[in-house]
């Protein structure tokens, strides 16, 4: 069974007078353990599909089924269950509370889990998170005591804490240095490889593209490729000297 | 409870991420419910002021005077030596009886005669009589020492429902400093028994104590000062206990000075409490060779029963005094009263003085009372106006400091919902964070309120009371502040939408 499938799935904004058709019939299946890499420019629609795959928004027309269930038109509070319990963000600003320490930034979805956690379990699954993210030693740092790469690791953590069944990483090198985006692209490769988690990623780096196992083009609303890809390797990268890594070859 | 003691952190944690506004609001609902605070202890304090006095005053005590002027004013002749219009006309057969001369012999062998008028020149009598006692017209009637220590012992004893008995004569006299005998005072001279501040409940006393029952007992010379007489010997704060005073050329110890515990009677020169002094009835008695009372003052267990006791006395009195059917009374029993009700006293207050029904004090208490609720009340307006503007004022800093706080969080909102906030958690969020900001500022505000009470009562001597239901009001009302004050920005953040907030810079 498909972690993802989408069926025609449409989406019509109304912006004052216009009309704007950010999708216009996306069908796709992402399989489970499957890292896929979403690419397209600006106004291609990559947000909107990320937004609808990620239950923050719905499709005005077509169907969506999250692991089997249909999810396409559901009201917001169950929308925010299936957010919370199925799927993780990671952002591109990290978003992470300012003056808030790691593991109460980690604890943050846990908070609107039903029935509710006891904070116990809350506080020692965000703990855990975070020591497998290797931030045992930052608990209780706040955002602004880490660094950028350690920003994103809590984020990923995060991501991580619900035990959620789609990693939704919306431009998670975008503010990242390209030796700090290295480990992080590697960091998800490793939770697809040892975790079997699905990752869907949207970017429009064509170089951070390169390390799913799969890479999705989109253009004005609408698939215009779909391969299979082999994941880059960041072994012969890290062998390479800085100025050929941010660039990239 | 600790899923509870977390929610209350969380809020807690997000208000100080913005120490500066949430300290400015807070301050708002601070001054709204410390001004809420003060108020209610002013007037609660106001009420206890006017219960005090009307207790001072003496709503449960019963004063029997000797001699009776009473029966003047009651006659039909108005003058004070006019004694025979206020005797009723006897009938023939008892006149007859009365004033035949025919001695009753008791077992001792001495003759009695059941009943005598003082003024009857053919009478003989076995004791002085009137004309040849000093100043008194006729016995028991005018200002007689007709009452003794027997009679203040008989009531103690044999009545029901009584609190205390204190007896009293009282003179005037100049009292001086032992070792500077040219600082002296003229003031009113009380002897009295050791309950008597428990009589006078608007009593306290700033330095030593009252005389005690031993000291009563075995007549010691010992003297207790009124806070008038004590300032005017020795200076105001200072202590005089020790000190030595003579009043009769005979040298008294100071153990105490009396003062008034109430705003509303405080001592002044020529009052018959504070501008005087205090020694044991038996001491007066031993250094004077006396044996009659002018005063007994009693007290009932309850104010209540106050018409009917006095009623009791005056028929113990009578039968001790021996005085028949047609002749008045040799004392006057009098009752504090209580037409007080109905007439803008509050509730507590009447009650206290419900069930005496007669009284010549009425008037000045009724007429105390009413002045003070009313100048009470325009108090207590002006200061509830000042606590509901400073709570509008207030709440309306709260909802500001949260409007400004959806939008600074608008992207941490965004981030909630996208980890599974509903609109629901979102709302509820900043309601809870109002209410914990206006409970923190509302428990400043009552700490804040009980200080400014506390230093009004110390600095201008106003009555303040804080009490217990008045904190828990002052909490109730800052959370309900703190609630309405977060509806309408709660709902804006609930309505915000996951993708635009997210996206917000």
């Amino acid at each position: 069974m498909s972690v993802i499938s989408l069926k025609g799935i449409k989406k019509i904004y109304q912006l004052g007078d216009n009309t704007v058709h950010a999708l216009r019939g996306v069908s796709l299946d992402i399989e489970e353990g499957e890292f896929v890499a979403i690419t397209g420019p600006s106004g291609s629609g990559k947000s909107t599909m990320m937004h609808i795959l990620g239950c923050l928004d719905s499709p005005s027309e077509g169907e969506y089924l999250l692991n089997g269930k249909d999810v396409s038109n559901l009201p917001p509070q169950e929308l925010a269950d299936i957010r919370n319990r199925q799927i993780g963000f990671v952002f591109q600003g990290f978003n992470l509370l300012p003056r808030t320490s790691a593991v109460e930034n980690v604890e943050l979805p846990l908070l609107y889990s039903r029935p509710v956690m006891p904070n116990g379990e809350r506080h020692n699954r965000a703990v855990a998170a975070l020591t497998s993210m290797g931030l045992a030693d930052r608990l209780d740092h706040h955002p602004s005591q880490l660094s950028g790469g350690q920003q994103q690791r809590v984020a990923i953590a995060r991501a991580l804490v619900n035990h959620p069944s789609l990693i939704l990483a919306d431009e998670p090198t975008g503010n990242l240095d390209s030796k700090t985006s290295i480990e992080v692209m590697r960091l998800l490769q490793e939770l697809r490889e040892k975790q079997g988690i699905t990752i869907v990623l949207i970017t429009h780096e064509p170089e951070i593209a390169a390390y799913g196992t799969r890479i999705i083009s989109v253009r004005d609303g609408v698939i215009i490729s779909d391969e299979k890809n082999i994941p880059r390797s960041v072994d012969i990268l890290e062998d390479l000297p800085p100025i050929a890594a941010a660039s990239g070859y | 409870m600790s899923a509870m003691v977390q929610v209350v952190l969380m809020a807690w944690n997000a208000l100080m991420r913005n120490k500066v506004q949430t300290l400015l609001a807070m301050l708002g609902v601070m001054v709204g419910v410390g001004a809420l605070v003060t108020s209610m202890a002013l007037g609660k304090g106001a009420q206890e002021a006017i219960k005090d006095q009307l207790l001072a005053a003496g709503a449960n005590m019963i004063i029997i005077n000797s001699g009776n002027y009473q029966v003047e004013r009651a006659g039909a002749g108005g003058s004070p030596a006019d004694h025979a219009s206020i005797i009723k006309p006897l009938s023939p057969r008892l006149r007859t009886a009365q004033w035949l001369p025919n001695p009753i012999s008791n077992h001792s062998g001495i003759k009695l005669y059941r009943t005598h008028f003082e003024d009857d020149p053919m009478a003989e009598h076995d004791h002085p009589i009137a004309s040849e006692r000093l100043g008194d017209a006729m016995a028991g009637l005018g200002a007689a020492a007709t009452l003794s220590l027997d009679d203040a012992r008989a009531i103690r004893e044999q009545l029901d429902g009584i609190e205390f008995v204190a007896s009293g004569v009282h003179e005037n006299a100049r009292v001086a400093i032992a070792k500077t005998p040219e600082k002296q005072w003229f003031t009113r001279l009380h002897g009295t028994e050791s309950q008597l501040p428990v009589i006078r409940s608007g009593w306290v006393f700033p330095y030593g104590r009252f005389l005690t029952q031993s000291q009563v007992r075995s007549a010691e010379q010992v003297m207790v000062l009124g806070k008038v007489v004590a300032d005017r010997l020795f200076g105001e704060n200072v202590n005089p206990v020790g000190e030595v005073l003579t009043l009769w050329n005979q040298e008294f110890t100071v153990v105490g000075v009396v003062a008034s515990r109430s705003w509303a009677s405080q001592p002044a020169a020529g009052d018959d409490q504070f501008d005087a002094v205090y020694i044991p009835v038996t001491t007066v008695h031993s250094l004077l060779n006396l044996s009659k009372l002018n005063t007994i003052t009693v007290t009932t267990a309850s104010a209540g029963e106050t018409t009917i006791i006095a009623k009791q006395i005056e028929d113990l009195l009578r039968v001790r005094h021996g005085i028949t059917e047609q002749m008045p009374d040799d004392f006057m029993v009098r009752t504090q009263s209580a037409q007080l009700l109905g007439k803008g006293l509050a509730p507590d207050v009447a009650r206290i003085v419900a069930g005496n029904l007669e009284s010549i004090e009425a008037l000045t208490i009724e007429q105390l009372a009413a002045s003070l609720q009313r100048a009470n009340r325009t108090m207590l307006a002006l200061l509830a106006g000042v606590a509901a503007v400073s709570l509008l004022v207030g709440g309306i800093g709260v909802m500001n400091l949260l409007l400004l706080s959806v939008t600074q969080r608008t992207r941490e909102v965004g981030l909630r919902m996208a980890m599974g906030a509903r609109s629901r958690d979102i709302a509820s969020q900043f309601v809870i964070e109002a209410i914990v900001l206006s409970v923190v500022g509302g428990l400043v505000g009552i700490t804040v309120g009980a200080l400014i009470s506390e230093s009004l009562e110390q600095l201008f001597a106003w009555s303040t009371d804080v009490s217990l239901l008045s904190m828990v009001i002052a909490i109730v009302v800052a959370a309900l502040l703190g609630t309405v004050a977060s509806v309408y920005p709660a709902h804006r953040a609930a309505q915000l939408n996951p993708i635009g907030a997210l996206n917000h810079e």
